[in-house]
């Protein structure tokens, strides 16, 4: 079957269109040349007055795993959001279905879950083979499992720990590699309540910088696309602008991508002891080349914060609403804390939380390395995507809610000296091209011809800008019209991406004796093998290609 | 598919440890535990036997699976309130189930709800802080265990978690195991002898008192308990570098109010993470309780007791229980789902019973309709989430019986 979106506002950044009138022509799911046209055209879509994207892709978004199953069960009394299309579990903590569909009906066709802890993983990628529509993937968390720290402890090489970050790769069917408060976590397993990027975790002895350092290189030996995806140490914490740079250090110049940074910019001046540092998180962001960061923007209202950073959790739990949390120490892997949270427009601190994320969208300089995300749930749910980009593309609306914040925060905020306003060029490469440039989806995020047809087209004709990125005319996955004007026509399944370096396979001999020792499960049934994903867990796979081959 | 002979690892599907080191021997249609674990007899109770069913039963009568298929088809058909009730079975079947419901506007209801909903009552009222197996086996320097069947619900937890070989961060040899209930006397001989014990013999209606008691200079005197060991416990709690409290929900059914005292545990160990590092490890999940609760979260936002109204799952814990449902004949169909349960299933006969389930089930009365099907685990694969919910593992084939999976039934009746 072959569709013809005819003379849509094409906007591709990786191909350099931006707003010039184009068709576009699918086949078995994918781009086609016209040219390599042989059959009659099945489908016409005048597109005349509409924009025409790639898929949008969420590089940040907690979808699938332990945490999230937390609060969906957690919060039961947030369950009463029936429309007739979806289940009753609210937003900001979705079921797989309602995750679907509502991103779906925004125009998202790929979504990544970026906490997937190995010993979970399992888990997560069942969770989201249950997701409609959308291609996903996740990032395995390494940094605090007892087995990494034990190769540190011990000085192991660093082609040793290369080898271990490509089998967590492969036994957990990941994308990529994350670290959360790096060694923080299992700190705290130790009743260490802080871990600063130069401060010795007692038990292991190791520093949180030792530990992005060779995680860093050890992603970049082995040509894995995503650099890094790093949860800075002192999450949250007042004046933790300083450490955030400081880990920035600590990749020594190669790739590294810091997450939900709004959340890691936090000065501690000022009366109140808080202050924005999103100036100069944003000078290094500019200057530094392999730098890349996703914002983690909070929205006003109720949500749930969920991470694997059992630490700050835990800390966290004074500030809970409704008044309940959860924290988890998990099988010497890893850990999890959900705490529900309401982010107030008359709080100082979550009206300053706001200002600060937007700062740093608006001082980025280059929109290839900055991403739009609300840390889903942490920030606020995702559906808030069409309002966030409002704010940064209309500055009389951001300014308008600005002034309703509390008094006295315009002292502490440049936002409103900030007049720039976001193009449709620049939104569509913050949302498209540039994640899956940095996840290395050489078929997502662009419109050349052999990409996958994942295509929002979006009316023109709108003017609220906000409506009509919550509201695309037609929605394309893998070619099939899946939304139309706002109704679902079709459910498809996605795929789960992942990547698979090469590694010296004695490293399972090792891993092996350790699952032995010390794990309460044998190491063939950690790995979660291609055909399980496909025949059990309900996730064909589709393995990525890495930059560069193992070097030996 | 098991080879003739051979000797196959099994994940077992019986348990929520849901062990996955145990190796059995196999000609294919029969299975032995190789090993001399504890439980060796149960696993083996599964194997096929002059009482099992191994071809569907229509009134007792053997009919062809096609038939049966259509014949469940009409009854479905022709009955407006449907029941599905889970006495345990894989992710797949639960997929299925799922399905169906959603095709049939039915409830879903597993067995054990009741206890599921202990442990779930005091994350949804206050929270708490967990942790898994592993991480006991790893760091647990003390261990409260609170009643006393939990060693009956999964009768490898001494040896592989609380008294383990061997412990990555924690001195194995210099571990204090508490043990509040009344246990037997087997049990804590056999604590005693690997490790420090100190035995609370009270009755389980006073854990809140006695915890109470922990966190004060002075308490009131709660039966059982001499100043003199609750200054011990105090000492032995105060130096505890991870200390672990750990019960099975259905232990406390009995007692005047089971959440209180599972809320008192909580409560205390979140108050001593404030200086010192403790967590809860609430043992449950025999029949899959686990896997249920977690897929049906993940797909519906509830853990259990939920009907399909209007293109979505509501959920109502009074309203959809499946005692009262049966009961009160507010349901006029039960589709029982039994891949893995030893327990015989209720049939109530003034309502219709369909039981899917596996060869050795049995009944307190003849269902309408019964359709063997194969085990998760051991005829079929799947996956099962252990009790710690963090965990899951991929369930292997060891036999081959030429069964169905509920699954593929479940989806021919959608």
């Amino acid at each position: 079957m072959i569709t013809h979106l005819k003379s849509g506002h094409v906007y591709d950044p990786q191909n350099k269109i931006f707003n010039i009138k184009k068709d576009i022509y699918i086949e078995d799911g994918k781009i086609i040349d016209k040219k390599s046209i042989r059959s009659k055209i099945d489908k016409v879509i005048n597109c005349a007055d509409k924009i025409v994207m790639p898929g949008a892709i969420d590089l940040h978004t907690h979808i699938g795993g332990g945490k999230v199953n937390i609060a969906r069960l957690m919060l039961e009394e947030f369950h009463n959001e029936a429309d007739g299309n979806y289940d009753s579990s609210s937003i900001i903590a979705p079921s797989t279905i309602k995750t679907g569909l509502k991103y779906i009906e925004m125009g998202y066709t790929s979504c990544f879950e970026p906490a997937l802890l190995p010993i979970n993983a399992r888990q997560a990628h069942a969770e989201m083979a249950d997701i409609p529509f959308i291609d996903k993937g996740g990032y395995a968390l390494l940094g605090n499992d007892d087995f990494f720290l034990s190769l540190l402890k011990n000085k192991a090489s660093q082609s040793m720990i290369n080898d271990y970050v490509a089998f967590i790769l492969k036994a957990t069917q990941s994308l990529g590699i994350k670290v959360v408060n790096p060694g923080g976590i299992n700190a705290f397993k130790f009743n260490q309540r802080a871990l600063n990027v130069d401060e010795k975790s007692k038990y292991y002895d190791i520093t949180p910088r030792e530990i992005v350092s060779k995680l860093t290189r050890a992603i970049y030996d082995l040509g894995v696309p995503h650099p890094l995806h790093v949860h800075c140490s002192n999450l949250g914490i007042p004046g933790n602008f300083l450490s955030t740079i400081e880990t920035i250090k600590a990749a020594n110049g190669l790739p590294i991508h810091l997450t939900h940074i709004q959340f890691q910019s936090y000065g501690n001046n000022g009366d109140r002891g808080f202050s924005s540092a999103a100036v100069e998180i944003s000078n290094y962001l500019n200057k530094i080349e392999n730098l890349t960061c996703d914002v983690g923007q909070i929205m006003f209202g109720q949500t749930v914060t969920m991470s694997g950073d059992s630490m700050s959790q835990h800390k966290n739990h004074k500030h809970a609403h409704p008044k309940k949390w959860m924290c988890m120490d998990i099988e010497c892997d890893a850990g999890c804390g959900v705490v529900p949270f309401k982010y107030q427009d008359q709080s100082f601190v979550n009206a300053l939380q706001w200002a600060i994320g937007l700062e740093i969208f608006l001082l980025a300089e280059d929109p290839w390395k900055v991403f739009l995300t609300t840390d889903h749930p942490n920030g606020a749910p995702f559906t808030s995507y069409p309002h966030l980009i409002k704010l940064l593309m209309d500055r009389s609306f951001r300014n308008d809610i600005l002034n309703q914040l509390p008094e006295g925060i315009l002292e502490h905020t440049i936002l409103h000296t900030l007049k720039r306003e976001y193009t449709l060029n620049e939104i569509s490469i913050m949302t498209r091209a540039a994640p899956a440039q940095i996840l290395g989806l050489k078929k997502k995020g662009n419109l050349s011809i052999g990409s996958d047809a994942d295509i929002t087209v979006y009316d023109k004709r709108k003017k609220d800008i906000e409506d009509m990125f919550a509201h695309p005319c037609y929605v394309l996955k893998d070619g099939h019209v899946v939304v139309e004007n706002g109704r679902i026509k079709k459910y498809t399944w996605g795929k789960t991406h992942t990547v698979k370096p090469e590694y010296d396979k004695s490293i399972e001999k090792t891993l092996g004796k350790f699952f032995d020792k010390y794990h309460t499960m044998n190491l063939d049934n950690y790995i979660i093998k291609d055909d399980e994903m496909t025949r059990l867990v309900g996730n064909p796979i589709y393995v990525n290609d890495c930059k560069t081959k193992r070097k030996q | 598919m098991a080879n003739q002979n051979s000797t196959k690892n099994l994940v077992c599907p019986f348990c929520s440890l849901h062990c996955d080191d145990i190796q059995v021997k196999t000609n294919g249609k029969k299975y032995n535990v190789v090993e001399n674990i504890s439980c060796r007899k149960k696993i083996e109770s599964y194997n096929i036997n002059r009482h099992s069913n191994t071809y569907p039963l229509m009134k007792n009568k053997i009919i062809s699976l096609s038939d049966a298929i259509k014949k469940i088809k009409d009854i479905v058909n022709s009955h407006k309130e449907i029941l599905i009730l889970n006495h345990g079975i894989e992710l797949s079947g639960l997929r299925s189930i799922l399905n169906f419901a959603s095709q049939h506007n039915s409830i879903i209801d597993h067995i054990n709800s009741k206890y599921l909903f202990q442990n779930i009552g005091v994350v949804q009222r206050t929270g708490y802080i967990a942790t898994s197996l592993t991480e006991t086996k790893n760091r647990a320097d003390t261990i409260i265990v609170i009643g006393n069947k939990i060693f009956d619900k999964s009768p490898r937890l001494i040896d592989k978690v609380l008294l383990p070989k061997h412990s990555l961060c924690s001195n194995k040899n210099n571990r204090n195991v508490i043990l509040i209930g009344n246990f037997p006397i087997k049990i804590q001989k056999e604590i005693k002898n690997r490790c420090k014990l100190t035995n609370i013999k009270i009755d389980l209606d006073l854990v809140p008192d006695l915890l109470k008691n922990l966190q004060k200079e002075k308490g009131k005197a709660i039966k059982g308990v001499s100043a003199n060991t609750e200054i011990k416990l105090k000492n032995i709690i105060s130096k505890s570098k991870y200390l672990v409290t750990t019960w099975a929900a259905s232990d406390f059914m009995k007692n005047k109010k089971p959440e209180i005292i599972i809320n008192s545990i909580c409560g205390y160990i979140v108050n001593l993470n404030q200086t010192q590092r403790a967590a809860c490890m609430p043992i449950s999940g025999s029949l899959a309780d686990v896997t249920s609760s977690q897929a049906m979260t993940w797909m519906t936002g509830f853990p259990s007791r939920i009907k399909h109204v209007s293109n979505s799952f509501k959920h109502d814990r009074e309203s959809y229980d499946s005692e009262n449902l049966i009961s009160k004949k507010n349901v006029d169909l039960v589709l029982h789902i039994s891949t893995i349960s030893p327990d015989k299933i209720e049939i109530n006969k003034k309502i219709k019973n369909i039981v899917i389930g596996h060869p050795n089930s049995t009944f307190t009365n003849q269902p309408d309709i019964f359709i063997p099907v194969g085990i998760p685990g051991i005829d079929y694969e799947g996956i099962m989430f252990r009790t710690d919910n963090v965990v899951s593992v991929a369930l292997k084939d060891v036999r081959n019986i030429s069964l169905p999976n509920s699954q593929s039934i479940l989806d021919k009746l959608a």
